[in-house]
């Protein structure tokens, strides 16, 4: 090694690794120091869904009526019988019915028979199909009604018993931690919001061919609302 | 001083090793920052698009368990690429200096530099035989360091065998025995040259040490689960272990970065001291409201069938991490192909995978995520509820859990009160 020419070469060979490891450590120090640490993070949290038909309008409604209906206000299902959702809702049937247009392929209709409330084989099919499509929902909004045939208080009292089954069946079958505080109630008898043809086209668990008024309202309408209220 | 062809392409070589080693050394530097980077990878040392995706050859390679040593020790570990810089750097001294010297035509300063070509050689061997067998991935940077690692031996063969041949030449036109040059390899020379590579890779590596930041502070500083109970009977046992810290990882079956961590973790051996639970959360947006396209096709049914398994969850897991190059090339085309690719493998799953209540069931573990504000990115770990930090799932795996096991989560926990 007396040659002046292997020590440069050996001083450089030596220098070049340590030289650029140091200069690439340095910059990522100085980009680490630089770096704010109570920056948020560039990444979205994971939230229940809150989708574009949410409007303001639907959104005062449903708080009202969860609310007035006991879900929001105790986390307990306890529902909303005719006069109640009538008041809290302060719209019309038909405006009440309309906001639920835009759920079209989120809702059901469970259509029972006569004087019923028991849940066949297809309407326990279209439930829990509906209900286990919850995707990012925060609320499962269950609407029972009857036909105008009898007494109202008898039609109220058939309402009752349809959405009670609906989440008793839910109950028995989920065993979802969650289901009171999702699942709201309404039945309402023959007296408010009675179902038209044109809910004739959405999913039910009827036949096609019964749907006439009186057959579309032995029902219990049920669909996800996909709001964050 | 002329160097012979031979020994220009020693050189040349192990030039092109530095490179490829340099490029590589760099890109994991990078990640000292605790950021996101993109990973070159292409023959061509340092050109060609950045991966950002973390699919590429070079990205597995440098995310493995197998790219850096002592990882327990510093954060990231000492890179075995800044190694690989330092030996090409002295195959570089090593073939100028043969110059310098005029020892081209000597066989026995030949037959050094042929030896010390063979630790590159070896390790390439070794490094190319985990790459395929373990990581099955082509990591063009580390193909580059192998090429010129061969080349570079190739190479030192050529110069040794003309210094041997001239030498042999040499001896019988003076009539002198060809023991003489044989035997004029003193144990100085091998001594100095030992000597020599030891401080060109130790002193690099020391020096790497000695400046690399300290992350100490950043261990358990991410976080913690606001609700890390299970009511809704979602978090799935990933090991027999009953005892141990409890670990969540919250993962996607079709995530590579998932399949990435399970390697690491698996690597690192610190698995046996947790207890780990594994949350659901499939990149697929036809369970998965909060992702607006499906990242990962298919991920939907192939989480539904780990929750269908119930007690053999464990073994589908890692049935679609062991098949996800499958999957998701299937998914790619066709996304119900990882459906039928995991009913193949599980018929007897067929009929839950299509129920009501495997329905139900994934969105209670995507709800779980939901309760605890979790970031949709994964996988995300979590032991006794503190998170790891997302910048330490991989190069910083083994130093901050390592940190975490060892009490870090216990305080935070305490901290964070009942």
């Amino acid at each position: 090694m007396n040659n002046p020419m292997r020590w440069i070469f050996g001083a450089a060979c030596l220098a070049l690794p340590i030289v650029l490891v140091v200069s690439w450590v340095a910059a990522a120090k100085a980009r680490l120091a630089a770096a704010d640490p109570d920056a948020e993070p560039q990444v979205a949290v994971a939230a229940a869904a809150d989708e574009d038909y949410c409007s303001a309008d639907l959104r005062k409604i449903l708080r009202r009526v969860l609310q007035s209906c006991g879900l929001q206000s105790t986390g307990e299902v306890r529902g909303c019988q005719p006069l109640e959702a009538r008041k809290v809702a302060t719209i019309s049937g038909a405006d009440f019915n309309a906001l639920f247009t835009p759920l079209a392929d989120r809702a059901g209709i469970i259509q029972f028979d006569v004087a019923s409330s028991e849940l066949d084989a297809q309407d326990i099919a279209l439930l829990d199909r509906l209900f286990s499509d919850q995707r990012g929902a925060s609320y499962f909004l269950v609407v029972a009604r009857a036909s105008p045939d009898g007494s109202a208080a008898t039609n109220r009292a058939l309402s009752q018993k349809r959405g009670e089954a609906v989440l008793s069946h839910l109950r028995a079958t989920f065993d979802d931690p969650d289901l009171d505080k999702e699942v709201g109630l309404l039945w309402l008898g023959e007296e408010f919001a009675q179902l038209d043809k044109q809910f004739c086209a959405w999913q039910r668990s009827g036949p096609a061919d019964k749907c006439s008024s009186t057959q579309l309202n032995r029902s219990a309408f049920m669909t996800w609302i996909d709001c964050r209220i | 001083m002329k160097p012979t062809p031979a020994l220009v392409l020693f050189l040349l070589a192990a030039a092109a090793g530095l490179l490829f080693a340099s490029v590589s050394t760099y890109d994991f530097v990078q990640h000292l920052d605790r950021q996101l980077h993109g990973i070159h990878c292409s023959f061509i040392p340092g050109l060609g698009t950045l991966d950002a995706s973390g699919v590429s050859g070079c990205s597995v390679a440098l995310m493995s368990p197998y790219s850096s040593v002592l990882r327990s020790f510093i954060w990231g570990g000492i890179p075995v690429s800044l190694a690989g810089m330092a030996v090409f750097a002295f195959l570089i001294f090593r073939g100028l200096d043969l110059m310098a010297a005029g020892q081209q035509a000597d066989p026995a300063a030949a037959l050094r530099l042929l030896m010390i070509c063979l630790i590159p050689v070896a390790t390439s061997i070794g490094m190319g035989a985990i790459a395929i067998l373990e990581l099955e991935a082509l990591c063009k940077l580390c193909v580059g360091i192998y090429v010129a690692s061969f080349v570079a031996a190739g190479a030192a063969l050529w110069v040794w065998m003309s210094a041997r041949k001239a030498a042999i030449r040499a001896a019988f036109e003076d009539d002198d025995p060809v023991e003489d040059w044989q035997a004029s390899s003193p144990a100085q020379s091998w001594l100095l040259a030992a000597v020599q590579a030891a401080v060109f890779v130790a002193l690099p590596l020391g020096v790497y040490l000695a400046v690399v930041p300290d992350a100490e502070g950043y261990v358990g500083s991410c976080g913690s689960l606001s609700k890390s109970d299970d009511p809704y009977d979602v978090l799935l046992p990933l090991d027999g272990n009953t005892g141990g810290r409890a670990m969540i990882e919250v993962l996607d079956p079709l995530c590579p970065a998932c399949r990435g961590f399970e390697q690491r973790l698996e690597a690192s051996g610190l698995g046996a001291q947790v207890h780990r639970q594994a949350l659901l959360f499939p990149l697929d947006n036809s369970c998965n409201w909060m992702v607006s396209s499906a990242l990962h096709p298919g991920a939907c049914d192939v989480s539904k069938a780990v929750l269908c398994a119930e007690g053999r969850a464990q073994e589908v897991i890692s049935w679609a991490f062991e098949h996800q190059d499958q999957l998701r090339t299937a998914a790619a085309a066709d996304p119900a192909a990882p459906r039928e690719m995991v009913l193949a493998a599980y018929p007897e799953l067929t009929k839950c995978l299509s129920s009501a209540m495997a329905n139900s069931r994934l969105n209670r573990s995507l709800r779980w995520a939901v309760a605890n504000q979790l970031p949709v990115m994964m996988p995300q770990i979590f032991i006794d509820g503190v998170k790891l930090c997302d910048e330490d799932t991989d190069l910083g795996l083994d130093f901050a859990l390592s940190r975490l096991l060892g009490g870090v989560a216990q305080v935070q926990a305490t901290e964070a009160g009942p």
